[in-house]
């Protein structure tokens, strides 16, 4: 796997717990949590890469030292 | 279920606040406030013997791990010592940074800094049990099928999910556990152990401090390694660990949040407002 899909892979995996536990937090009923899970994990990945977009856009203009 | 505070319901006290942060400062000192001599005492004997026995084992030095650059006034603020404020203001008063002189650390510092940590994160939860017990004193009844949230969160804190656990919701606690002991394990091993060591990551060792003994004597008995070549991913493992350590901190929210809830008969956190499990006790008039 190239060094790219493993950065992108760990931040699957790690997004997953972290979005796993915040639902926990937010719904105390179990069948709810598991049922907030897609919706919230697929919010989290897409605001996680518009931001990335953003700031990759922003380095190779603003920030470009290059 | 009747939660035994050590106070007596009904009566005036300090408030919840006020309780907390005399915690904060001196360990014991809000539950001595609230009358509860007994829990006032073991919990300035545990968690002030716990710092004392770390700063013989570390001579104090555990702030001269800061490279220079990094020690400023507030610096020793984000270490998990400061849930230890009045210790750590003494230690920071006394010891500091250990002086301009280098000075060779102890063989036993790693155990050292890990039980002066383990004592501030102690005394936050000895803190946040205050609160709890403050409320309930001034509350006319409480009384739910809870267990008492110090107790829960402490045991979140001793084994993750476990406070799940103590509250009957086992298959919470078996996913919390298997997340964030995953999550620490994932860690670990892309580090090569390079996390499991407080010399080298100050701060991010605070933060997988926070998943608690399993990560600290996971440490002390693989942790410490010569690193004698750079792993491939270690940054992101010492940040994987960190993390686990910091989403326990969401898991004792929980765990606390559910207890205080059914105790005080109020309803637990839904995201859409609703009563996902409120025991029906009587509404407290918790302050």
């Amino acid at each position: 796997m190239s060094d790219v899909g493993v950065h992108v892979a760990l931040f699957l995996g790690v997004a997953a717990a972290v979005v796993a536990v915040s639902c926990m937090f937010t719904e105390a009923d179990d069948a709810r949590a598991l049922r907030l899970f897609p919706r919230r994990y697929a919010s989290f990945i897409v605001v996680s890469a518009l931001i990335t977009g953003a700031m990759i856009v922003l380095e190779h203009t603003l920030a470009s030292i290059g | 279920m009747a939660v035994t505070t050590g106070t007596t319901a009904g009566a005036t006290g300090p408030h919840p606040t006020l309780a907390s942060l005399a915690t904060w400062l001196v360990p014991g000192a809000g539950h001595y406030m609230l009358g509860n001599v007994r829990l006032a005492a073991i919990g300035f004997v545990v968690i002030q013997g716990l710092y004392l026995l770390g700063v013989l084992l570390s001579d104090g030095l555990f702030l001269s791990i800061l490279p220079p650059e990094m020690r400023g006034t507030f610096s020793p603020v984000l270490s998990p010592e400061a849930g230890n404020l009045g210790a750590l203001l003494a230690h920071v008063q006394t010891v500091g940074y250990g002086g301009t002189e280098p000075r060779v650390w102890p063989s036993t510092i790693h155990v050292g800094v890990a039980l002066t940590a383990s004592s501030g994160i102690l005394n936050l939860l000895l803190a946040a049990r205050a609160h709890f017990d403050a409320r309930a004193r001034s509350a006319a009844t409480v009384e739910g099928a809870a267990p008492h949230p110090g107790q829960a969160v402490l045991l979140a804190w001793l084994v993750p999910g476990g406070g799940h656990f103590l509250q009957g919701r086992r298959a919470r606690g078996l996913v919390v556990f298997a997340l964030l002991v995953g999550l620490f394990a994932l860690g670990t091993m892309l580090a090569g152990t390079a996390n499991l060591d407080r010399t080298r990551h100050f701060y991010y060792w605070g933060g997988q401090a926070l998943l608690g003994p399993i990560a600290l004597v996971w440490e002390q008995v693989v942790g410490h390694s010569i690193m004698e070549a750079p792993t491939r991913y270690d940054e992101a493992g010492v940040v994987i660990a960190s993390i686990a350590g910091m989403l326990n901190v969401l898991v004792m929210l929980d765990v606390y949040g559910t207890s205080d809830a059914r105790l005080f008969g109020r309803p637990v956190p839904t995201e859409s407002g609703g009563d996902a499990g409120a025991t029906g006790g009587v509404q407290a008039g918790a302050r």
